[in-house]
């Protein structure tokens, strides 16, 4: 006590002696280039003293005359220079990105040449160049060894994550989202399931809002992301958010942004134009088919046709000549005699779609902390009619020292979001945009009959509704109101001069609240309608502990250990509410309905987890990183709910050696290496009794419901559960080089990574003999090698112009080694042919479905019996494996060049391989609509092999036999799934940017820069007339399976950014 | 100081440890609170007697029975496939459904069964015992009728054997028999539990629906009886167990659907699906006997003015052409069995029995006629049908087996379309006896006709058993099943 008051009433005397010989400074910080460097940081040496460059650069402040000023600014190294009066200091950029430090697990800051693993951060600049609401979407091409699925360009439209391909057959396998430390959910509340029915479900991490996010770090294999215990076998996203820390202290710092951008649908199928809707070259207006006449001959057709007599002009052939009878306009009230004429249904449906992003941060950083307030409003309408999605995001994070040990912290964050959607497959809302018939006025004919908006007015039979009348009667709407956020308090120590302690304590909720509305207004499909709602509330609790110890013990070796605990608490309630049949018209409320069904679910899971990190360097080559962590899952079976799970991971950082430190070119070179186990919890559950119920199969609705007058029933439910369920395990071990050349003009990294999991956790399929459809049980064994490769080169740079390159290689097999005993594949999605499945020694997934008839050599056989309507055409042959969806490589690259204050950006990724089931494009050929049905009057020889080896060369078609080709693509090949598979290799320029930064010159009070953007532009594809992004389902089978979807969309916009 | 600072650490992990992850408080989170684990077999059977009238007799099975049976014409999608024989008719996934509910239904019958047989919760339930016996041999005939030999010994029992082994028809059918016969049996038992009541879908459950079951399971008896007649004629058995059975239409097996939360699966089928044309070798043959049931059997397609019939085998795939079925209703009931296939099964017996019993096979034809006009979707009169019966049957009466030709004539026709399995099952022991009396004419059955239904895909992707008796499938248009002359 004596001493410290010495040294106080020392320090204050001397303090007293350095205020009485100050000097004023006046000095300017500028970078290597000599531009002013704003809101650099300059402290005296040893003292509390200090300031902030203004905007140019400039700052003031009394200092000793023989002190000392510590300058020092994010990305630059810290300076020191002698007090002078007049300093001028320049600021250098600290190149040596390697020593920066990076996020990993549970928030641990690191070195990112300490890694044994790989991890790659994508800047938030990068994030936002084009304004994507969807953070998934701006990661496209931006990361290795990951592969974003997006599965429509409607507003919300549900894409995901899975990094270094699957996992699990039928589980998640999307990655773990940590937002500030909190663990949040990212996956959609609901499965779309088969993905036949129905609309697309969003999925969670929707809620975030792109502009809040400061960095994203992806921790791509199991040992980067292994102290996250059960939930890391994905990997993990971790997500920082803005906050104040970043921020020059003293004034605040606002920043307002606003982004606009408009939307077009990407690709316009191409229509044959020659031929009417109708079947068998006969005009037939109530018909799905497009086999009908030629356009032209219309007005010939001898029941519609003005030039020929019939009862429908009076048998008067002179008074619409020229003109064809359509009866949908007589329906309408409309004069229904027309002169005949093309119209391109498809453009004329889809409008411009608009997003607007608006977002506004003030942040402020003082001496004993820092806080952030965010506001986003996020406004989109989509290119189809009645959709749309609006986002408030809300933020705040604030941080206090409360004393020299104490820190106190929270982050909080909210997020309405609210999503009028459309549904796809066989409830497709625009399948009718796809198909109608280029002769049919889909826009012009009114979509309902006068008088009654419920009387639909369609050219075909009401399987689908007329999507003219679907945006004005079916709903399609999802709602979320999300907080989620933590609180935190941190205690940090040294314990010694080289010991230091830092405990924390953090807190979390993540609670979302989702409302669904299905609704199938009255009158849709020429029946009464129908309302589904429903809804979840999830609440999770996260109580996270941890102390760390970090130890200098010489100066060769330094450990950094941290013990800790968390226990993740999740509760869920949901509720589903059907009614069929509404009275009337005009209120789709369930209080409408004369049949209403309800239904409501309750669940809780608890995961404890005790885990340990150890870390131990030796001079700045050797890294060691050992962690474990024992979990126990609360939804696996009685004693057997604990698991441990260990890795290790060792750096090298080759460059240290002396040897290779003298080579010059070399600047950086490291080797890693890794191995980790871990799991993944199932959920296990006692076998039990249930409603029965009745859909699926030929049904478009239960034709059995519960209770049945008023009766109910349960039976044995028909999915078991093994108790000896236990966690299924993956063992990875990845290999990894890191080299960077020329002063980091030049870097390379590249992984090999190996995971092998066995004891997936899904629901065997059961053979029906046994009575039941699955036993929720341990089986089958996958492997996936990925190679990832990135290269960063400047190869340019001069004062003025710099060109930088990024490349992500990414080549993921994912195989299927073993199924269940007996099991030789499961079912994903889809129909009962074609589906999405796993099956045995194919990647994960395949496309299986019928196939075309063929020989030993794999020749397709045609049909040779002359009396048969598909002589010369190809046969429908067993089923089997039609395709795998999963693509040879992704190559995702990014050239930004910046020229004084312009700089542009281009991304563009390269899916090689991979085929989807297109059924949209096989339904344009069965309806006669594609462009390669035009030609109907030449003769063809199908492509194909007879039985005895020659080639095919049984002509059809011709004058002769002039209902060929509609037997062909209507009859034949729509009976065989294969011809409806295509290659979905791409190439698309998902980015391209160009941003001006206002010189400091024009607007010397703020910071600000205009961004002109385009998104998503098809450059080429094998898939013909569709966007190979656009597909069915948010599971496991997306990607692989369209029919009827939802297009994607193109944008082109613009965003300004101001910081004052 | 330290170690106190330790040991208090240790404290509190342990008690961390132990308020927030025992085994038991993990039990209670886990615990399911959405669904039941135990239930009662009054509350299991009601759903059984749905799904088996639903899902096994009404709806899929019966749809391709009506295309193979020339009752309907497969005009679009999978009953088109079905109709021209493309792919539908060898695929295992066509009756995957069917195969599952077969399954499903047979396990929680074993499930009631177990229950109410002694050690069980209910023990003493003789009722419910009974009617879940009779249920599960009618489940298992079908099953075995369509899909020949199956698995059903090692059946049932998931998780335990995953691929259960297959039997032969013979030994099921013996099985069924033993079902029925204790079904009957404990059914004639006192019992202290309570009547099934409104639970029960098909007799109401009050103290006279017991009567009924038995009656349903001696009617049961005399339909399997007379399916083995090509193997072992039995004519007297049949004639013994009809005589225990309904005695008019009142007493038969039929579920009733209300037309809002149960809906007839033929209706249902047209409603979302819209795949079946009128048959024209049925109209033909209506119309050759002067039926005037043709009239009340088709109507014209929604749009169409005039019934036009689709052509058995040659359709063109179109919708909204082709007449349409006018019984059709969203109320029709599915038959389990009807007292008209009753009186049929009799009149054949009696006219297979030679000359002696030719009036009484007449008498039964009758009766049989009257009960199949009088069906509330078909709506003809008593007198109606008793005036067909004399100027359009009776004169072809003449001998026995000219009655046994009109006999099976007229259960075809009656049989339209609720009951089309069991005339598929007519048509096939027809055959096999040597009786070609129902003439179809797709002209693809002279070498697909199929003579069976292919196993479930869920067996034939997970059980090397089923998989290799189902090979590529194409067995169906080969091979018989064991009552109608094949080997499995």
């Amino acid at each position: 006590m004596k001493r410290k008051l010495t040294m106080f009433l020392t320090l204050f005397f001397l303090g007293i002696g350095i205020i009485s010989a100050q000097t004023q400074v006046r000095g300017i910080v500028v970078d290597d280039a000599g531009e002013p460097v704003i809101g650099a940081t300059i402290q005296v040496k040893g003292t509390a003293q200090g300031t902030v460059t203004d905007i140019d650069g400039n700052f003031t402040l009394p200092a000793p005359a023989n002190g000392t000023l510590v300058i020092s600014y994010v990305g630059y190294r810290t300076q020191e220079v002698a007090v002078t009066a007049n300093p001028r200091v320049v600021l250098v950029q600290d190149t040596e990105l390697l020593d920066e430090v990076v996020v990993t697990a549970l928030g641990i800051r690191r070195e990112r040449k300490a890694l044994g693993y790989a991890v790659q951060d994508v800047s938030s600049e990068s994030l936002q160049r084009t304004g994507s609401a969807d953070l998934a979407k701006s990661l496209q091409g931006k990361v290795s060894g990951i592969d974003i699925k997006s599965t429509s360009g409607m507003p919300g439209a549900s894409s995901q994550i899975v990094i270094r391909g699957a996992r699990s057959f039928t589980g998640d396998n999307t990655p773990l989202y940590v937002i500030d430390g909190m663990p949040i959910a990212s996956t959609a509340a609901y499965s779309t399931g088969s993905s036949v029915t129905g609309s697309d479900i969003s999925n969670r991490a929707l809620d975030i809002n792109p502009n809040d996010i400061e960095s994203i770090n992806i921790l791509k294999g199991q040992a980067a992301a292994a102290l996250y215990g059960l939930r890391a076998s994905n990997g993990v996203v971790i997500i920082t958010t803005k906050s104040g820390k970043g921020v020059a202290k003293g004034k605040p710092v606002i920043s307002v942004n606003q982004t606009t951008s408009f939307e077009q649908v990407s690709r316009t199928p191409d229509y044959q134009q020659t031929w009417a809707q109708g079947i068998d070259r006969n005009y037939s207006p109530n018909s799905s088919m497009a086999w009908g006449p030629k356009i032209s001959d219309l007005p010939n057709n001898p029941t519609y046709g003005g030039n020929v007599a019939n009862s429908r002009n009076g048998n008067d052939a002179t008074k619409y000549k020229g003109m064809y009878f359509v009866p949908q306009r007589e329906k309408a009230g409309l004069d229904p005699w027309v002169l005949p004429q093309v119209y391109n249904n498809w453009d004329e449906y889809y409008q411009t779609g608009i997003t607007s992003t608006s977002g506004v941060n003030l942040s402020q950083a003082t001496d004993k902390g820092n806080f952030s307030f965010g506001l986003g409003y996020t406004d989109q309408e989509g290119i189809a009619l009645n959709t749309g999605m609006n986002r408030i995001n809300a933020k705040a994070a604030a941080e206090t020292q409360l004393s020299d040990h104490f820190t106190l912290g929270f982050s909080a964050n909210y997020a309405i979001t609210d999503i009028d959607k459309l549904s796809g497959a066989n409830d497709g809302s625009l399948a009718g945009v796809l198909g109608a018939p280029s002769s049919y006025d889909l826009k012009g004919i009114p979509f309902h009959i006068p008088g009654d908006p419920y009387t639909q007015i369609y050219y075909r039979s009401l399987t689908f509704d007329n999507p003219y009348w679907v945006a004005k009667n079916n709903t399609f709407n999802e709602k979320t109101n999300r907080f989620f956020g933590n609180g935190y308090l941190q205690y940090a120590t040294k314990l010694t001069e080289a010991m230091s302690l830092d405990v924390k304590y953090q807190l979390g909720l993540d609670n979302y609240t989702t409302h669904y509305q299905d609704i199938f207004g009255y009158g849709s499909k020429g029946a009464k309608g129908e309302i589904n709602n429903y809804g979840i509330t999830r609440s999770a609790y996260n109580s996270l502990v941890t102390a760390v110890l970090d130890w200098h013990i010489n100066d060769d070796f330094r450990l950094n250990a941290l013990v800790g605990n968390e226990i993740n608490h999740i509760t869920r309630k949901s509720y589903d509410q059907y009614g069929t049949e509404f009275n009337f018209g005009g209120w789709n409320h369930v209080n409408n309905a004369n049949t209403v069904t309800a239904s409501e679910s309750q669940s809780r899971e608890r995961t404890v987890g005790f885990f340990t990190n150890l870390e131990l360097s030796w001079q700045n080559m050797l890294y060691l990183g050992v962690t474990g962590r024992n979990d126990i899952a609360s939804t696996m079976p009685r004693d057997n709910r604990s698991f441990f799970y260990p890795s290790t991971s060792l750096s090298f950082i080759v460059s240290e050696l002396s040897a290779i430190k003298e080579i010059d070119w070399i600047t950086f070179a490291k080797l890693r290496t890794s191995y980790a186990e871990v799991g993944q919890a199932g959920t296990y559950l006692n076998n039990y009794y249930s409603k029965p119920a009745y859909g699926g199969g030929f049904w478009t609705s239960d034709p059995i419901l519960y209770p049945v007058g008023g009766v109910n029933s349960y039976i044995s439910y028909d999915v078991l559960y093994d108790p000896n369920l236990k966690p299924q395990n993956t063992k990875s071990y990845e290999f990894g080089a890191t080299l960077q050349l020329f002063d980091n003009r030049l870097g390379f990294d590249y992984t090999f990574s190996k995971q092998n999991v066995k004891d997936q956790i899904f629901a065997v399929p059961l053979a029906g003999s046994t009575g039941a459809s699955s036993l929720v049980m341990n089986g089958g064994s996958v492997h996936t090698d990925v190679h990832e490769f990135v290269l960063n080169a400047t190869p340019v740079k001069t004062k003025d112009f710099s060109w930088d390159i990024n490349l992500n290689l990414s080549k993921i097999i994912n195989m299927v080694d073993e199924l269940a005993p007996g099991v030789e594949s499961i079912f994903l999605g889809g129909f009962v042919t074609p589906q999405v499945r796993a099956g045995i020694g194919n990647t994960y997934p395949v496309i299986y479905g019928t196939q075309y008839k063929k020989n030993e050599k794999g020749q397709i056989l045609v049909d040779e019996d002359p009396s048969s309507p598909s002589y010369g055409m190809p046969m429908a042959g067993d089923p089997g494996v039609l395709g795998e969806v999963t693509p040879d490589f992704l190559l995702g690259g990014t050239n930004v060049f910046t020229y004084k204050n312009i700089s542009l950006a281009a991304t563009l990724e390269w899916k090689n391989g991979g085929s989807m089931y297109s059924g949209s494009n096989g339904l344009l050929d069965l309806y006669g609509l594609s462009q390669r049905t035009e030609d109907r009057e030449s003769t063809f020889i199908f492509d194909g092999y007879k039985a005895d080896g020659s080639k095919n060369d049984i002509a059809r078609g011709g004058k002769t036999d002039l209902g060929a080709y509609q037997t062909l693509y209507s009859d034949v090949l729509s009976n065989i799934d294969e011809y409806y598979i295509y290659g979905n290799s791409f190439v698309k320029l998902r980015e391209l940017s160009v941003k001006y930064f206002f010189p400091k010159s024009v607007l010397p009070k703020l910071d600000l820069s205009l961004n002109l953007f385009a998104r998503n532009l098809l450059l080429w594809t094998e898939l013909p007339n569709l966007d190979p992004e656009s597909s069915q389902g948010n599971n496991n089978m997306a990607g692989g399976f369209e029919r009827f979807s939802l297009p994607q969309a193109s944008s082109y916009g613009v965003g300004l950014n101001v910081v004052f | 100081m330290k170690k106190n600072i330790i040991k208090s650490f240790l404290l509190t992990g342990l008690i961390l440890f132990n308020i927030s992850c025992s085994e038991n408080l993990m039990d209670d989170l886990n615990k399911n609170v959405n669904d039941p684990e135990n239930m009662s077999t009054r509350l299991i059977l009601t759903d059984l007697m749905t799904s088996t009238a639903f899902s096994v007799t009404g709806s899929d099975l019966a749809f391709y029975s009506s295309v193979y049976i020339e009752h309907n014409v497969g005009i679009y999608n999978q009953s088109y496939n079905a109709e021209i024989r493309s792919n539908e008719p060898t695929s295992s996934t066509t009756y995957n459904n069917s195969w599952n509910a077969l399954y499903s239904n047979l396990r929680n019958l074993k499930i009631v069964i177990e229950k109410c047989s002694e050690g069980g919760e209910e023990e003493g339930n003789f009722h419910n015992l009974g009617i879940a016996q009779i249920l599960t041999a009618y489940n298992l005939a079908i099953l075995t009728d369509l899909m020949g030999d199956v698995p059903w010994s090692e059946a049932l029992q998931p998780g335990i054997i995953f691929t259960p082994v297959i039997d032969s028809q013979e030994d099921i059918y013996s099985n069924i028999f033993t079902f029925l016969n204790e079904g009957i049996e404990n059914l004639s038992k006192e019992t202290t539990f309570p009547l099934l009541g409104t639970q029960d879908f098909i007799y109401g459950g009050n103290a006279a629906s017991i009567s009924k079951w038995i009656k349903f399971g001696n009617g049961l008896k005399a339909r399997y009886t007379m399916r083995l007649s090509a193997k072992t004629p039995k004519y007297d058995d049949v004639i013994t167990f009809a005589s225990s059975s309904f005695t008019n239409k009142s007493e038969e097996a039929k579920f009733v659907y209300n037309g809002t939360t149960s809906i007839s699966p033929f209706y249902k089928f047209f409603t979302d699906r819209n795949y079946f044309g009128a048959s024209k070798s049925l109209n033909e043959k209506l119309i050759s006997r002067n039926d005037p049931r043709d009239e009340v059997f088709f109507k014209p397609a929604p749009g169409q003015s005039a019934i036009e019939f689709a052509p058995n085998g040659l359709p063109s795939q179109v919708q909204n052409r082709y007449g349409i079925s006018a019984i059709t209703t969203n109320t029709a009931p599915t038959y389990l069995m009807s007292y008209h296939e009753l009186e049929f099964l009799k009149a054949e017996a009696y006219a297979r029995k030679g000359a002696a019993s030719l009036t009484l096979a007449r008498e039964s034809l009758k009766k049989a006629i009257v009960a199949a006009f009088t069906k509330p979707n078909i709506g003809f009169t008593v007198a109606d049908a008793e005036d067909y019966f004399n100027t359009s049957v009776a004169g072809r009466l003449t001998s026995p087996e000219a009655a046994l030709q009109e006999i099976m004539v007229q259960k075809y026709l009656a049989f339209y379309e609720e009951e089309a399995i069991e005339a598929y099952n007519d048509y096939r022991r027809l055959t096999a006896m040597g009786n070609n009396f129902i003439q179809l004419s797709n002209p693809l059955n002279s070498n697909k006709f199929p003579h069976r239904f292919t196993y479930g895909s869920s067996d034939v992707t997970t059980n090397e058993n089923v998989r290799s008796a189902y090979g590529d499938g194409s067995y169906v248009y080969t091979e018989k099943v064991w009552w109608a002359g094949g080997s499995r």
